[in-house]
């Protein structure tokens, strides 16, 4: 293998769908649709008001901004399922994300004047405000490669274990549904009035949703026995085409595929299921099936491939992650969660797309792919713990 | 692995082009002024219309590279290419700008599409650069830190693996570890690492935060070219401050995720020879790496 495998120890994870781990799965399966209307702030001049809004976090504390919340309610799902047993210093963490602390800004330039608003403005804030409360002394990363930040993070986190930078990582990715973020993708008319429908033909655009998904990552040697799956591989590539669209052709998400493939010496036959990005905007979707059907070649037909930005929205900075989650649950439970949303397939889009029901299957290598704006697109090559 | 080597660098600052244009003391040389903005850059192009000032900053920090190394684009044009880009601040003004449309929109400012900006908006800032207010459609992508990578990206044809971190100058030196990994890994034969630092437009917010941001703030954007070589990078926590750090903050003055970039190109520009030792430090991080030939 080109690069050593990574263990992913454990996962926690706060959605609109579940405010922990095992919610969020359960969700998933049973396809739960976590899209509401959005109350947190005001909606009423925008074309839509509907996104994956949790409504309820189990813990809010008084100053500290949502996104650290969002962050916090992760770990502390994470915590419960694993210990931060090495030393503080060698304790890492990256994090993921789109959109940082940008409703802090908001508020900064708006109405308050404090200085710890405007610190918190920055979008590497909340990172570092999740290290100080795990007492994690290591490197602190923010990434920043749009809706493809959750995976790069996983890749960075790996490659400080295997430089030997760290012993332990918790990464992962958040971001919050804000009324920048609803604002902005309102004006670029990207949001459906309907409900995101992935890869159906009547698709007509994305939901926005919130979230945070952390994992914990230990070289796989150091790891023993407890692992919920591994990385094998990780790769980006840049598109080099346009700021806010996917290239036409997919080129730079072919690369980052074949690119994670062969680090992982994965090949096209050994895939058993494709988490895909699936945005459910006419353009993504006819993007990504196509780069799938390329490089899947004479499998494309036999691997199941799923979405699940219908029952969540779009969680920018967290998808990544919270998709390569879902792969390495799918593996221990053995089940495919459907793809909320997806009614009529389009012949446009055509793979074994698992539609309304969930699939029994339990797939050991998956592939999980993610798209972002400014031509970033990355790549996971993960596997399962599953028996 | 293999080892890697810093082939040249290109920088702009609020003090010119270059590091000949810089200050032998920043503090001095600022004269009380917080901000040393630098000029938005006049690219020619019916594409660099809509684009920010950080994104053209961005794009000439890369031909001042390009020409201190005598390449031409072509060789640098492709999937062969790595881009790391790097930014504590630069995604604040099309934040700013994004926010202040919305604010005007609301009507709680009168600001609008097409007119001059205001000297004073929403929260008290102050607009540093007379220009067009972006319109909501178009400026949104603008606000995505992945923004000003995208615009270099494009304009020289780099389709390579792709990092963006944010952070200060822990984060370069994160950044330059992660371009030491791409070509150690063969993922790519050649890294540009890229970091952009504007603050004109949000400097009352800056001023807010000075414990994190100590003037002068000096607005800059740099590049290095990293290629296969004969140095071994070693990646590491710093505890305190090399000597180089220490230089670019008197010279320089505050360029957060630049000043590891600017140290290179100074330590270039003195010639000197033996390991390479470059710290960045933020929010009460230091990083550090060190090249040495084996």
């Amino acid at each position: 293998m080109i690069t050593e495998p990574v263990a992913i120890v454990a996962a926690g994870a706060v959605t609109p769908i579940g405010a922990d781990l095992d919610a969020f799965w359960s969700g998933l399966v049973i396809g739960t649709d976590g899209i509401s209307r959005i109350e947190r702030f005001p909606v009423d001049d925008l074309r839509v008001r509907l996104g994956g809004e949790i409504k309820k976090l189990k813990r809010e504390r008084q100053g500290d901004c949502r996104a650290s919340q969002l962050l916090f309610a992760a770990a502390d799902d994470l915590r419960a399922r694993a210990s931060l047993d090495a030393p503080p210093a060698r304790v890492a963490v990256v994090l993921g994300t789109a959109l940082g602390g940008v409703e802090e800004g908001e508020k900064a330039l708006a109405h308050d004047p404090s200085a710890r608003r405007a610190a918190a403005a920055l979008y590497d804030g909340p990172a570092s405000a999740l290290a100080r409360r795990l007492g994690a002394r290591g490197p602190v990363m923010t990434v920043s490669t749009a809706c493809a930040s959750g995976a790069t993070a996983l890749g960075v986190a790996a490659d400080l274990l295997r430089s030997d930078a760290a012993d332990l990582v918790v990464t992962g990715g958040y971001d919050i549904l804000c009324r920048f973020v609803m604002r902005g993708f309102d004006a670029l008319r990207s949001l459906t009035r309907d409900r995101a429908r992935p890869f159906d033909r009547r698709r007509s655009g994305l939901l926005l949703g919130e979230g945070a998904a952390l994992v914990l990552m230990a070289r796989d040697r150091d790891a023993g026995g407890r692992r919920l799956g591994r990385l094998l591989g990780h790769a980006s590539a840049s598109d080099g085409a346009h700021v806010a669209a996917p290239d036409p052709d997919g080129r730079g998400l072919e690369r980052a595929i074949r690119e994670a493939l062969a680090q992982a010496e994965v090949g096209v036959a050994d895939i058993d299921f494709v988490s895909a990005h699936g945005t459910a905007t006419p353009l993504n979707d006819r993007v990504e099936a196509a780069v799938l059907r390329r490089v899947l070649d004479a499998h494309a037909g036999r691997i199941p491939v799923n979405a699940i930005k219908g029952a969540l929205g779009h969680t920018m900075g967290a998808a990544a992650t919270l998709e390569a989650v879902m792969c390495l649950l799918a593996s221990r439970e053995g089940v495919v969660p459907p793809t909320v949303g997806l009614e009529e397939r389009d012949p446009e889009c055509e793979l074994d797309l698992v539609a309304t029901a969930p699939r029994a299957v339990r797939p050991r290598v998956s592939l999980s792919t993610s798209l972002g704006f400014g031509g970033c697109n990355a790549a996971l090559v993960l596997e399962g713990d599953g028996r | 692995m293999t080892g890697t080597e810093v082939a040249a660098v290109g920088v702009v600052t609020g003090w010119g082009q270059s590091v000949v244009a810089l200050p032998s003391d920043a503090a001095r040389a600022a004269g009380g002024r917080r901000v040393i903005a630098a000029l938005r850059p006049s690219l020619v192009g019916e594409r660099f219309r809509r684009a920010t000032r950080e994104c053209l900053l961005g794009v000439a920090a890369v031909e001042a590279l390009l020409r201190e190394a005598s390449l031409g684009r072509e060789e640098i044009r492709g999937g062969e290419t790595a881009l790391v880009y790097v930014t504590a601040a630069a995604y604040g003004s099309a934040n700013h700008d994004f926010i202040v449309a919305g604010a005007a929109d609301a009507g709680a400012v009168s600001v609008g599409a097409g007119a001059a900006r205001t000297e004073h908006s929403v929260g008290g800032l102050r607009k540093a650069h007379a220009g067009p207010v972006a319109s909501n459609t178009l400026h949104f992508p603008y606000t995505a830190p992945s923004a000003v990578p995208a615009e270099v990206a494009i304009e020289f044809g780099l389709t390579g693996p792709y990092v963006i971190l944010l952070g200060g100058a822990s984060a370069m030196i994160d950044g330059l570890w992660q371009a030491t990994l791409l070509l150690g890994r063969g993922q790519c034969r050649r890294a540009l690492v890229l970091a952009v630092e504007t603050f004109a437009e949000c400097e009352p917010l800056w001023a807010r935060g000075r414990w994190l941001l100590r003037p002068p703030l000096v607005e800059s954007a740099a590049c290095a070219l990293l290629v296969p070589g004969p140095r071994r990078a070693t990646y590491a926590p710093a505890s305190t401050p090399s000597p180089l750090e220490a230089l670019v903050r008197v010279r320089a003055g505050e360029t957060l995720a630049c000043a590891p970039l600017i140290a290179l190109a100074l330590a270039r520009a003195s010639g000197g020879a033996g390991p390479l030792r470059l710290t960045g430090e933020w929010r009460g991080r230091r990083a550090g790496l060190v090249w040495e030939t084996p």
